[in-house]
């Protein structure tokens, strides 16, 4: 990848996009862009900085940024909002105990002028995990309802055998183009 | 005659340079001749670029004092053991392999670049964390942490020799210029329109100057700390930019497929370098200043004739993007690292290709010579750096441990130390 090919993502280009994927730690916003590059999720680690990858989804291309979500570096989750043209916020949806957390940290997001009017999808992720809450219950949680500057889009998905992230990825696509 | 021309005349009958001291220059070699002109102090370098352990040494010492009128008889001695020491010092060529003396855990988020004072005791880490940190480089200790910038802090520069200041350019479009010794900052640079990507001191330590995303470079004036004027003429971002020797010109590259040279005191393009098929990614002078070699996305590197402002060579041999490009320090020859995996040395003077350096196991994005011109080391996708014999094209040592991607790596002025910077946000230092 190389410095270099951080200011070239930098850029704003035709037929491409840059999209931005958010969420606590432990969301699986990382195993979510591993499954969608087709890559081994097995061997995914929390992530102490960023991941890049590039997405090709019927001849779009998609610049996909994932930010790691640990506390302690999410206040440098602004450092990456420039010309960001779609957010993906991924939620553990098995982790009942963090929802709220969660939902204060999107708020906080969607308050961002850099990040006014660009479109949101939330990934419920671990929908496959047996006490997750359904993607309705999450919504209703994180007052997705009450969001009128931006279209968005909550997507139940599975990181984990990769249920629901191809028609998550379609939205986000039909968002930007 | 009225008093000032009188004035005049007797400044002219008293303006004989008297040469007062020499001084030596190792990398690359020069002496330089220190001496009094109408009770000022002043210097002058006498390059000796093509000097090497052979040269024979009255032949040069000859030359020298036929040029340079102020090098009286008696200065011969002392002149000829300067250039046996300077023939010496190419003569002590380390092989020692580098080890890993410290991991510096400093910055919580990726680095992106670094670089060191020229003395060699300090350097200095940009980071995704939006500091810069200045670290002793015997101890490793932290001495400042240069906090501000408001984004991340991408490209970063000492004002080499002097090395008292330092610059910060960052994504939040301000370039910050720091106190080296106490941290302090003393201006902010602000009137770019997007993120500040690359930076330099003129070696004067006189004027800094930025390039930025909004396809212009501007000059700032170090004392004021304000702009002296905006080079414009890309017509997209400029990534890179250098200096000359002389601090008169400066050089950019640009996404636009361009490099440009661009007298540094009036801020007008004096030419523009066009050839390149996609951007160009990385654009320097060498020493003498009357050559610039730049890498592109189009797999090539050029080499310009400044002067002419024609391309030189066209290097072909990558076989896909050239991400970084370098002349040693004498200018003799280039090195070029590409997303092919190796990197290419050549000479200037013929443009025949010396060595292709084959090793890494993924793209090279930063190549550098050591300051003796005898290594070669890579910065590579695939967490090692190599150092490579220069002389012979072999891969000396790997740098292992990060365990992310190396985006920067730097050597000391007396090669005698390597400095790694990755993307797993820690800082490697390496002795010889």
């Amino acid at each position: 990848m190389g410095l270099l090919s951080l200011l070239r993502r930098l850029r704003k280009s035709g037929g491409e996009a840059r999209i931005l994927i958010l969420g606590l730690d432990n969301a699986g916003k990382t195993t979510i862009l591993r499954k969608l590059s087709d890559e081994d999720i097995t061997t995914t680690t929390p992530t102490q900085g960023f991941n890049i990858k590039s997405i090709l989804h019927n001849g779009f291309k998609l610049n996909v940024w994932d930010i790691g979500g640990q506390k302690t570096i999410r206040p440098y989750w602004r450092n990456y909002y420039e010309n960001t043209e779609a957010l993906i916020y991924v939620v553990d949806a098995a982790d009942r105990k963090r929802v709220d957390e969660a939902g204060y940290e999107l708020n906080e997001i969607l308050g961002e002028d850099k990040l006014a009017t660009v479109p949101l999808l939330v990934f419920a992720n671990k929908s496959d995990l047996l006490q997750a809450q359904s993607a309705d219950d999450i919504a209703e949680s994180l007052s997705l309802f009450n969001i009128k500057d931006r279209p968005w889009q909550i997507q139940a998905c599975s990181a984990k055998d990769g249920t629901g992230l191809e028609e998550g990825l379609r939205w986000v696509v039909k968002q930007v183009k | 005659m009225d008093g000032a021309e009188r004035f005049e005349r007797r400044a002219t009958a008293s303006a004989r340079p008297k040469l007062k001291k020499f001084l030596l220059r190792y990398y690359p070699p020069g002496i330089i001749l220190e001496y009094e002109l109408a009770g000022e102090l002043m210097q002058r370098s006498v390059d000796l670029l093509d000097l090497s352990a052979d040269t024979d040494a009255d032949v040069l010492v000859n030359a020298i004092t036929r040029q340079e009128s102020m090098i009286k008889e008696s200065h011969r001695e002392p002149l000829r053991k300067l250039v046996k020491k300077l023939q010496s010092k190419l003569r002590a060529v380390s092989t020692k392999s580098f080890s890993l003396v410290k991991e510096l855990r400093a910055h919580i988020l990726p680095l992106t670049n670094c670089a060191f004072n020229k003395s060699g005791d300090k350097f200095i880490t940009g980071s995704y964390d939006r500091t810069c940190k200045v670290f002793d480089t015997d101890t490793g200790e932290e001495i400042h942490t240069l906090e501000g910038h408001k984004n991340v802090v991408y490209a970063i520069a000492f004002n080499n020799p002097y090395g008292d200041k330092i610059i910060t350019g960052s994504f939040d479009k301000t370039c910050k210029l720091w106190d080296a010794n106490t941290g302090e900052c003393y201006y902010t640079l602000r009137g770019h329109a997007s993120e500040i990507v690359c930076l330099g001191f003129n070696p004067q330590s006189t004027v800094i100057a930025t390039g930025s995303m909004d396809n212009t470079a501007k000059l700032w004036d170090v004392e004021t700390g304000t702009e002296v004027c905006t080079l414009a003429g890309h017509t997209a971002e400029i990534v890179s930019l250098c200096f000359n020797t002389s601090g008169d010109t400066i050089v950019t590259g640009g996404f636009d497929h361009d490099a440009r040279v661009w007298d540094a005191r009036t801020g007008r393009c004096v030419r523009a370098l066009e050839g390149h098929g996609a951007e160009v990614s990385s654009t320097v002078f060498n020493y003498a200043g009357d050559r610039v070699v730049s890498a592109s996305i189009d797999r090539t590197c050029r080499l310009w004739d400044v002067g002419g402002g024609r391309t030189e060579f066209v290097w072909r041999g990558h076989s896909d993007e050239v991400l970084d490009a370098c002349f040693d320090a004498s200018g003799a020859r280039v090195a070029s690292a590409s997303a092919d995996a190796t990197a290419r040395v050549y000479q200037v003077s013929s443009g025949e290709l010396a060595h292709v350096l084959e090793g890494h196991d993924g793209e090279i994005s930063k190549v550098a010579f050591n300051p003796q011109g005898t290594r070669v080391m890579t910065a590579s996708s695939d967490k090692t750096c190599k150092i490579w014999d220069s002389a012979t094209g072999l891969c000396a040592q790997t740098l292992e441990g990060h365990t992310d991607e190396i985006f920067s790596c730097a050597f000391n002025y007396e090669g005698s130390y390597v400095i790694t910077g990755s993307k797993d946000n820690t800082c490697r230092i390496w002795k010889a």
